[in-house]
This record gives C-alpha cells, structure tokens and sequence, in this order.
C-alpha cells in the first residue's frame, strides 16, 4: 500500500505532461493543521485551502534548512521560476520578465529597478518569517507591475526568540553574519535585525582576471514595531536601511577593443512604513498605510584610456493608503481601498541629473468574495489607476474556488495586469560613447531631442518608426490560470496549474533613425504582443515520518506573436550554413529568448525528531535562446543558446535543545559553469554555520 | 510580397540559377549562372597599435562584377568597377564613390526568387557627403552587427540588387564576412574575430544583356 502513492504520482506526472498545465503548495507542509495565513492573495488574511488564486508559500524553515541567504538563494527553487542575469539579479516568473513581478516587503513595493530589473540579492533573508508568490496578473490589488505575479516578504515581530546570532563563513570568503532582536510584551512588539555579507566575489571566466562577481560589501537593517493602543487599534511600523558597495571590473568590447574600467558602485536603499490599524467592529476595520523608499546608487568608474564614467539613479516612492475591509455579511465580505503614490526619478542617463521626472498616480480598488457554501467561493476584484504621465489603467480579476471534496479543490483566475511605462522608457538620454556611439531616447522626447539634432545638422536619416513616436501606453496582460490540487492522502500531494498570459503593448526600444555618422538612435514604442503558456506540476510525497520528496515541474512555450505571424507570412527569413537565404518554418521558432522549456527541482527532506536535518536538491533547467546568430531578429534554432545544466545543492545541520544549531552546505556539487550565460552560478562552493537562539523562559 | 514561387532548391544556387520559367512566361530568358567569390579582403586588420586596438590601413578593394576579379585601386575613378568593400561599406560606382552609371538597393527576399527587378524599384545613388550610401550601414541594409558577440552576420533575405558601372544590372547576396566562409564561434577570442573579419564570400549574378530578369 505504501508505494500507491509514488507511483500514482509518476502517472499523474506522465499523464499531465500530455495534458499540459502548472501548480501550488506549502513548501514541506503535508499537515493540514498547518494551513498557513496567506496576505498577499487578497490583501486579507486567508487560510491558504480558502484562497482562490494560486500561491505558493515558502516558510522560514525552507529557508534556513536550505541554506539560504539572499532571496535569489531560495527563488531559484522554485517551480515555474528562473533567475536572470544583467543588471543584477532578477527572476523570471512563468517566462515573464523580471519587470512583469512586483516584489513587495511586508506589503510595501521595493524600488530601484535598473533597466527593469530589481536586484534581489539585495534582500537578506536571515529574519523573515515566510515568502508568499502569487502566480497571475494581480493589478487588481497591487497596481503596475504586477502582471505575472507578486512576490512579498514578510516579517513578523510577534513571534520567535528574543535574541539570535547568526555567523556563517564559505568558499570565496563570503562571510554573512546576522544579529536578530525582539522584546515582546504584552502590548508591544519590536524585531530589530542586521545583517552583514561580505565576499571577495569570484572569476569563473577561463584565462581571465576579472571578476564576474566583484567584491561586495553589502549592510543592511530592519527594525519592526507592533503597539497596541488598544484592543482595537494599533500601530506598526517598519523601516530598513540597506548600504551596498561593490567594486568594479567592468570590461567593454566594441568592435574587439576592450576597455577596462574600475570604480566602485555605492547603492543605498531605504524604506520606512507606518501602518495604523482599527477595527471598529466584529465587521469592520480599517487601515492607513505611509509608506516612503527611496533608492540611490552612485557608480563612479575610472576607465584606462578614457573619461571618468559617472552614473547617477535615485528614484523615491511615495505612498499613502487606505484599506477598509468589511464584512457585509456572513458569506459577504469587501474590501476597498484608495491611495496616492509621488515617484520620482533623477538619473544622469536623463537630459539632467539634477532634475527629477516626476510622476503621480491615484487609485482605488475594491474587492468582493462571496462565499455561498463552504465547498465554494468566488471573488471579483478591480482597480483603477490615474497616472499624470501616461493612459489610465483598468484592472479587473475574478477568480474561484471549487472544493469537490476534501481531496480534490480547483482553482481557476483571470485577471488582467499592466505595467507602466517606466521612467527610463520615458526619460531616458543616453548616449554610449563606449560601444559605437549609438544613443537611446525616451518617448517623451525622443521627437523633440532628434528634431533639434537634426536642425543641427547631426540627423542621417530618419525611419519610419521616428513619425509612429507617441505617448506611450501600460503593456497588459490577460491571465488564466487554472489549478488542480489533489490531496492524494495524508502522506502524498500534486497540484497542477496551466497558464496562460498575453501580453499586448509591449514597450520595446526601436531604431528610429541614424546619426550622419551611421550611429543608431534608439526610442521605445508601443510594438509587441507575446504570449506565455504552459503547465507547471507539483507533488510531494513524505516517505517516512522523516524522509519527504517534493519536486516541481515547469513546461512552458513562450512566442512573440508578431513574429509568428511573419513567419507565417513567409517574410521571415533564415540563412543555411552555406549562407543561402531560405524561408523560415513556424516549426523552427523557439520562441522568446531567455525562456526555457522545461525546469524542474526535486528535493529530498530529512528531519529527524533530535535535530538533525539533511536535504538535497537538484535544479534542471533546459537550454534557452541567448543570441541571434544567423541574421534574422527571430529567435531558431540557428541562433546561439545556453546550454541545460544541473545544479545540486545540499545542506545538512542539527539543531540542539539549547538554541545552538549547526550547518555545512555545499552548493553546485557538480561544479557547472557557464560564465557567460550563468554570471550568477559560481563553481562548487562550501560553507558552513553557526547560529544560536536564546531560549525563551517558560 | 507574395510572388509566384516554385519550390526553392537550395543548394543549386552555387553553381547554376536556373530559371524556372512560369506557365505563362512570355519572354525568352537568357540563362546567367551564378558566380560564388570567396574570401575577398575589404580593408582587413594590418596590426595591433600600441594601445592594443586593431589596425586597419582604410582600403577599398573594388570589384568588376563583369570580369569577376579585383580592380586595381588605381582605377577607381573609372567604370571599371562595379563595388567595392571596405570593412562593412558597401560601394557602388556612382555618386560621390565612382564615375560610373551605378546604383543600388536592398531587396528583402530571396536570391534565386528574384527573378525580375521589378520596374518601380529605386535605385540609390552613394553619397559620402551624407554618409549616406546606396548600400545603407544600418539595420537596413545588408548586415547585423551584435553589440554584445562584436560579430557581424549578413541578414537573412536581403538580395543587393545593383546597377552597374554601364548600367547593367546584377544581383549579389552576402554569404559571410569571415575568412574561410565560416562565422567564428561567439566564444571565440577577440583577436581570432579580429584577424578572420572583413573577408566577403558573396554569391551574384549579372545579367549582361541589360534587362532586369535573371
């Protein structure tokens, strides 16, 4: 009997493949009392069985147990998820760009996004509580940004020890050292917490000095208070502080000459909320949320046989808002909110550092569920969004829930997201002097500057793309998703999600026309529609009181479907090995580049009841397209791809009655390295630590 | 866009274009062959400077699409040439580039599909004045250059129909622009890119009888 469920696992596994689809779950929870508190889905509090959207939920003792120290450690394990690289870190979520997800820290957006990518190494994971992702446009609730899914992390001041030390050391003389404290009292809660991470970085390129990771130092603090006021209201407040600097070894080719360049890059991020909470009634409550960040960084390089290169970007956001959730009737309950939002942006790749491009933005949403019977429940939500800078936003959802029985639920959303266009593609003025001297200018004034170039003189030709500039508009996506969690019995779980997302209105950077000198000059329109669609599965099967299996598979096809359709066309052309032109077949279309088809992760658990623990996970990622090589812009399978690996992490520890715990990691046991198209993966890499928990008196 | 297309064979085009002639095809066709040249230098690196940046004595190699061999730089103001190449500009005997009757555009297609220039076509004269040539060095014209591999491939389906010194006419596609035919690996060392880069393998065909079929 005790092999079924494996095995009914394998064939679901087999079965679905042909079906194609995706899934949610509680990271290395199988016990249903442990029905985890989910925020982000609703902007309420909902057991996770009760949510209508998928989520998946990663706990503080995945965390710890995997060894994890930055929020990319634990990411890239995840189902349907693959980091990118260039400007930092990013993810990748469904085969959506790291533009397309919000990243909120305790409900509250981070900002600071370089060429629409937020580095989230920048996050240090050490004190918080869990990692909620919901997959699907989620606009509905949180606004632009949020079209694949949101990605929040949260913090909690109520609960754990009062003091704890961490300090752990490995390979490349990375040292992360952390010290948490919290006081709790009756009516009030603080959580203070700092970090430090050091390393010397790593070259893992071949007869090369410089780094592909440079030396970092990276600080950072959060402090959290929770005060009653009284049994109906309180306040919470929240800041973090984070100081980033990191040493340069920049080398840019052009034309085959490299210019190298060092210098120091400082990035500073800082964030502070202030949430007043009161519950009027049983029924009512509200909330009224301040919320400020502001993002710096200053990169100052000095080149060998050029110009000092200076590099300015500080963006602020800020935000005040209101929630009032109320509960209409038994089965009944809404959620409205509005609030306002001052962003600004100074950047030295803008006509002037010294001025802030400035953008404003109202909104307001509101959010119904309706629950008839306790097999199902249904929510409508939607949002609007008023921008000074570019077209208004509606962003609906609707999304269910079906509980056939205890063992079988179905969930199924659409909504629709949107993203705005970002100061960058608005503002930008920038010219690379580095590589060919080709510039890049925002929509806002790309006419305007190419105009006055050309009244100097300095304009060869303008292309027609230059007469379609205009105000841009939000890329949109629509998204279907649709899950299927069947809890096989009490030791074996799957889940499987299909989705779908379409994105139109696309913002991409164009040539619009050349300099006299040949020069490209670049601007960004509305142009594109793709699609992302495919299933992801996930299952977990607990072996033993001790052993557990979970793994999570993502098969995904992604297109632009203007190059589908001129390819279908037949005006999409592609060169033989002998250089002759041909048609180019739909069938050899990969698809969007830095996608892949397939990734898969299969973990192996141990805890045992003295304290000891082990894991083991294995991370597959197939190859995906990185380069045009063979003269068209479309992406076949003629063009240079990254190879498929394997990545193998392990982790083992035991955790002592007296609050010391112990841990040894090894990540990338096989020691795959792809320098160029994994700058991200350093070789195999050791490290071991220290950690104690002052007990709480009982 | 749509033509009449019989299947395109692939790899006769080395030797031979055939022309298919369609059902209702009127005119007689004059069979012209396809000519492939291999590795013609354009203005390739003579050295490392000191600072290590790669040299280049800023050639013109010029070309008789007629003979299919090189002409003497010292004829370069006179119609004996047809185009020339210098790293990735393209000329062609007119304008400000030559004396002769030239003149270009590029035709997005297929080399053996274009059997007939059509009658509206526009032929752009080179003017270095401007910087602007008949043969456009932009996305336009008849390579990519990739910012990040520092490689240059010729665009898929672009045919360089040309007008030549005496006004015949001729189409040309490019084939590669690396010595030996073959496009370095993207993880080749900067000085192999370098050292292999400007050697044109180009295949055309001319008409000598001066209409514009092939």
């Amino acid at each position: 009997m005790k092999k079924t469920p494996c095995l009914i696992f394998v064939l679901t596994l087999l079965q679905s493949a042909n079906l194609s689809a995706q899934s949610r779950f509680v990271k290395d929870t199988l016990d249903a009392s442990g029905d985890s508190v989910v925020v982000t889905a609703t902007r309420t509090e909902r057991k996770l069985s009760n949510l209508t959207v998928p989520v998946t939920i990663i706990n503080a003792k995945t965390i710890q147990q995997n060894g994890s120290l930055r929020l990319t450690d634990i990411l890239k394990e995840q189902t349907g998820i693959n980091l990118t690289s260039g400007f930092g870190a990013g993810i990748q979520l469904q085969g959506l760009n790291p533009d397309y997800t919000i990243i909120l820290i305790n409900g509250e957006p981070l900002v600071g996004r370089t060429a629409g990518v937020l580095d989230l190494n920048r996050i240090a994971l050490g004190n918080i509580k869990k990692i909620e992702i919901v997959k699907g446009p989620s606009s509905s609730l949180y606004g632009s940004e949020a079209m694949a899914g949101v990605i929040n992390i949260i913090t909690d001041a109520t609960m754990g020890a009062p003091l704890t030390i961490g300090l752990r050391y490995g390979t490349y003389n990375t040292v992360d050292a952390n010290l948490e404290t919290k006081l709790q009292t009756k009516h009030f809660q603080y959580q203070g917490f700092i970090n430090s991470y050091n390393t010397d970085g790593y070259s893992i390129r071949p007869n090369s000095n410089s780094r592909v990771t440079t030396p970092i130092d990276r600080y950072s603090t959060t402090q959290q208070i929770k005060w009653d006021l009284s049994s109906q209201t309180n306040i919470v407040l929240n800041t973090r502080f984070t100081n980033e600097q990191i040493q340069n070894e920049i080398a840019v080719a052009n034309n085959g000459i490299t210019i190298y360049s060092t210098g120091k890059e400082v990035i500073q991020d800082i964030n502070a909320s202030a949430t007043l909470n009161h519950r009027f009634s049983k029924t009512l409550k509200t909330s009224i949320r301040t919320y400020t960040t502001t993002y710096d960084a200053v990169q100052n390089l000095l080149t060998i046989n050029g110009l000092p290169y200076r590099d300015v970007l500080n963006h602020n956001f800020k935000r005040i808002e209101n929630q009032t959730d109320w509960d209409l009737s038994k089965n009944i309950q809404a959620v409205f909110g509005v609030g306002a939002v001052l962003e600004g942006v100074k950047s030295s790749r803008y006509d002037s550092e010294k001025l802030r491009k400035q953008n404003d933005i109202q909104y307001a949403f509101t959010q119904w569920e309706w629950k008839p019977s306790e097999q199902f429940t249904l929510i409508g939500g939607i949002r609007y969004d008023q921008n000074t800078q570019f077209a208004s936003a509606f962003s609906p959802k609707l999304s269910m829930l079906y509980k056939l029985n205890v063992q079988h639920q179905f969930r199924l959303s659409v909504g629709q997201g949107f993203k705005a266009p970002d100061f960058r593609q608005l503002y930008l003025d920038f010219t690379n002097a580095a590589a060919g001297s080709y510039s890049v200018f925002g929509s806002v004034q790309a006419q305007q500057v190419i105009a006055k170039l050309d009244a100097l003189g300095q304009i060869g030709n303008k292309f027609p793309n230059y007469f379609l500039l205009k105000a841009l508009k939000p890329e949109y996506s629509n998204g279907l998703h649709f899950t299927w969690d069947w809890k096989i019995n009490s030791r074996s779980a799957v889940s499987l999600q299909l989705f779908r997302n379409d994105i139109k209105n696309l913002i991409e950077s164009q040539q619009v026309g050349t300099y006299i000198s040949g020069a490209q000059i670049f601007s960004y329109l509305n142009i594109g529609s793709a699609f992302t669609t495919g299933f992801e599965l996930e299952g977990q099967y607990a072996i033993n009181a001790n052993w557990s299996l979970n793994g999570g598979y993502q098969y995904l096809r992604t297109g632009d479907k203007d190059q589908i359709a001129a390819i279908k066309s037949g005006t999409v052309y592609t060169k033989n090995s002998q250089g002759y032109s041909r048609r180019m077949k739909l069938n050899e279309y990969v698809g969007l580049p830095n996608t892949s088809k397939h990734k898969l992760q299969v973990k192996i658990n141990y805890n045992s009841p003295k304290g000891y623990y082990l894991n083991v996970r294995a991370i597959y990622r197939s190859k995906w397209a990185v380069n045009n090589n063979n003269g068209n812009e479309v992406f076949d399978n003629g063009d240079v791809f990254a190879s498929s690996y394997v990545a193998i992490n392990s982790a083992a520890g035991k955790t002592f009655k007296n609050g010391i715990s112990l841990q040894a990691g090894i990540d990338n046991i096989s020691n795959y390295i792809d320098a160029t198209n994994l700058p991200n993966l350093p070789g195999r890499t050791f490290y071991t630590s220290l950690k104690y928990q002052l007990q709480k008196n009982k | 866009m749509k033509k009449n297309l019989t299947k395109i064979t692939m790899g006769l085009g080395l030797c031979i274009a055939l022309v298919a002639c369609s059902k209702d095809e009127e005119t007689i066709v004059v069979p012209v062959s396809a000519i492939t040249v291999k590795d013609l230098p354009a203005d390739t690196v003579t050295g490392l400077g000191a600072d290590g940046r790669p040299q280049y004595a800023g050639s013109i190699t010029y070309y008789s699409l007629v003979n299919n061999k090189i002409v003497s730089k010292t004829d370069s103001a006179s119609t004996k040439w047809d185009i020339a190449f210098s790293s990735t500009k393209i000329l062609v005997n007119c304008g400000t580039s030559g004396p002769g009757l030239g003149g270009a555009f590029v035709y997005v297609g297929l080399f053996d599909a274009l059997k007939s220039i059509p009658a509206d076509s526009n032929f752009a004269t080179d003017n270095s004045n401007a910087s602007q040539y008949a043969i456009p060095q932009s996305s336009a014209g008849w390579y990519i250059y990739n910012r990040v591999t520092n490689l240059v491939t010729p665009a898929a389906g672009r045919v360089l129909v040309l007008r030549t010194a005496s006004g015949k006419f001729a189409k040309i596609e490019i084939l590669n622009y690396y010595k030996g035919g073959i496009t370095p690996e993207l993880t080749a060392l900067d000085a192999d890119k370098l050292t292999k880069q400007r050697y044109y393998t180009f295949r055309y065909v001319y008409q000598p009888n001066g209409t514009k079929t092939f």
